[in-house]
């Protein structure tokens, strides 16, 4: 059995069409990369999974259960999480209390006989990613990086098990981007599975063993990076046709 | 030179205030105010301070909800009006003592909450508040239309007193004790709630409602448990208002009034929305203002006083515009900062003259 199972999904904008016909799965333990250029409806993919949007037609089913248009936070508590592509932390609170959030979710909280106060789990994640230093700072004066990393803190806090990345590394550089990937490769190794959206092909290739492009909601090419990077029609959406 | 060292005496205090920790400072506040009554004020100023009382737990209910979740409501006179309808239609019909009417009416007002909140937080920023607002019209209407059961308009008067057995003069200090004590009981539960894990995740909700649904919170469930939790402490300040001798012992459909919605927005903005301790600063120093300064130091006519009061508040709010208590810390904390800097600019100096003194080997 997949763990996720896209079906004929579909879902337009009025006369836009984001995602059309898509059929995808994904499998336990491994990192799907999927990549497109703008426009081609990949943040709108991971917004039909999570719940944000519902689509058109077509179905979503996590671990055989239909979970199409199911409310966000249900999503979530199935075992799905998700980051934004644009961080978007509690400005408010501490760094700890943002972790403390997710914690306090159905599965987020079910999960925590073995520590003693979710205080101590969520310092925990936040160890995992390289945040327990300023753990006691609002959120609001983070740098960028940090405030990725914190994202993934909280959607690790959910006990998921499928990891929607959108665009981790975006923003980041070349230091961080390093230490995002050790992370997310940690996180792999915990056996999580991961479908990660990215534009920096070279951070992603790294990581992901099956890649999927999308071109205008159409799923163009499926493979391991090495075939991608060779597919004529992925050169063609990427750089214009050849003359 | 005389305002150097006035600047420095204050700082010093400042920092030493700072170095209270708040626990004790509101302790030591508690027992300012417990051991007024020992002065023998008059029954203007008890009367003042009961219904200041009143309105910081009611305004303390409201920052719950707003200061904390973030869902506006422009019409929180309804649970206060609620509480306090409940309690005397309950005497007025039944006959029951106030210490059962009381109970029974929040606890009404307290399951009407979710119910009322439902169909309310479906909408989100200025239509809720313009949702919130309509509401308290409703039930005036309601109370208009149904004057047989309700006595309309009139509102209903004489209702039982909580102290009957004491003489007239001492009822005040007795009334004056069981507010403050509610204000005590209720503001420590409000503050214990919006700095626990729950008032985490309703801060949350003010924050990102989106980022907090990914965070798999069912908001829905925050949102009404925040709307129940502020309107039992609304409800409790409208009917223990309505028996209070301060408040005449009478209910009109003025506390359903646009009036008392806004007073409290007014006294939360004032005291620092989402303090949780603002409000109460701040309806002690707006009572005295408008009650106290206005009307017996200034004397001022009472056709000028409502203009004078709103003068009043737009200069303290355009002045603190983050409220009192933050202006407070705030002010504090610039202080504790700037006395640092001194220090290490003393230290600076001092190596820098050290360094003069001492021969360099270039020269």
């Amino acid at each position: 059995m997949h763990l996720l199972e896209v079906e004929n999904l579909n879902k337009r904008f009025g006369g836009l069409t984001a995602i059309k016909d898509l059929n995808f799965n994904v499998e336990e333990g491994e990192i799907l990369g999927l990549i497109g250029p703008n426009g081609a409806g990949k943040t709108t993919l991971f917004n039909l999974i999570s719940g944000f949007l519902k689509p058109d037609s077509g179905k979503i089913k996590f671990k055989g259960e239909d979970i199409t248009g199911n409310e966000p936070y249900k999503i979530v508590n199935k075992g799905i999480a998700r980051t934004f592509q644009v961080v978007r932390p509690f400005r408010h609170l501490p760094v700890i209390a943002n972790v403390l959030v997710a914690l306090k979710s159905a599965r987020g909280s079910k999960k925590i006989e073995w520590v003693k106060t979710p205080e101590a789990k969520a310092l925990g994640l936040l160890e995992d990613v390289g945040l327990s230093d300023m753990m006691l700072e609002s959120a609001g004066i983070l740098p960028h990086g940090d405030l990725k990393r914190l994202e993934i803190a909280r959607a690790l806090a959910t006990e998921p098990e499928l990891i929607l990345l959108d665009e981790p590394f975006a923003g980041l550089n070349p230091i961080e981007t390093e230490l995002l990937t050790k992370s997310i490769n940690s996180m792999h190794l915990d056996g999580h599975t991961m479908v990660i959206v990215e534009h920096k092909l070279y951070a992603l290739m790294k990581l992901a063993k099956r890649v999927i492009v999308l071109h205008f909601g159409e799923k163009i090419a499926e493979g391991t990076p090495e075939e991608i990077a060779k597919n004529k029609k992925v050169i063609e959406v990427y750089m214009g046709r050849a003359k | 030179m005389a305002t150097t060292y006035l600047r420095r005496a204050y700082s010093s205090f400042a920092v030493h205030i700072l170095d209270i920790p708040p626990r004790l400072l509101a302790f030591l506040m508690f027992l300012l105010v417990l051991s007024l009554p020992v002065t023998k004020p008059t029954e203007h100023i008890l009367l003042l301070l009961i219904q200041a009382s009143i309105m910081a737990i009611f305004a303390c209910s409201w920052d719950l909800l707003v200061g904390r979740t973030g869902q506006i409501s422009l019409g929180h006179a309804l649970f206060f009006g609620l509480g306090a309808y409940i309690t005397a239609l309950l005497w007025f019909h039944y006959d029951l003592p106030v210490w059962v009417t009381i109970p029974i009416s929040v606890l009404i007002v307290t399951g009407l909450a979710p119910l009322i909140g439902f169909p309310c937080l479906r909408v989100k920023g200025p239509y809720l508040a313009l949702v919130s607002m309509a509401l308290p019209i409703i039930v005036v209407s309601l109370i208009s239309y149904f004057r047989d059961y309700t006595q309309g308009e009139r509102g209903i008067a004489g209702l039982p007193g909580f102290f009957p057995s004491l003489p007239y003069g001492q009822r005040f200090v007795a009334e004056y004790f069981l507010t403050l004590f509610l204000l005590l009981v209720s503001s420590v539960i409000l503050y214990r709630i919006a700095n626990s894990r729950t008032g985490i995740v309703f801060v949350s909700i003010l924050d990102d409602e989106l980022a907090s649904k990914a965070c798999g919170i069912n908001i829905t469930k925050y949102k009404l448990m925040a709307f129940t939790i502020s309107g039992l402490f609304a409800a409790l300040a409208g009917a223990v208002s309505a028996h209070l001798l301060a408040s005449g012992r009478s209910v009109t459909t003025a506390s359903l009034d646009a009036n008392l919605s806004f007073m409290v927005v007014i006294v939360a903005i004032f005291g620092g929305i989402g303090t949780m301790y603002g409000p109460i600063i701040a309806a002690y120093i707006l009572q005295l203002i408008d009650q106290y300064v206005l009307v017996k130091i200034w004397n001022v006519p009472s056709e000028y006083h409502m203009l004078l009061f709103i003068i009043v508040i737009i200069i303290l709010v355009l002045k603190w515009p983050r409220g009192v208590a933050k202006f407070v810390t705030d002010e504090l904390d610039d202080l504790q900062e700037e006395r640092e800097i001194e220090e290490r600019g003393k230290h600076i100096w001092k190596r820098y003259r050290r360094k003069k003194r001492s021969p360099t080997p270039e020269a």
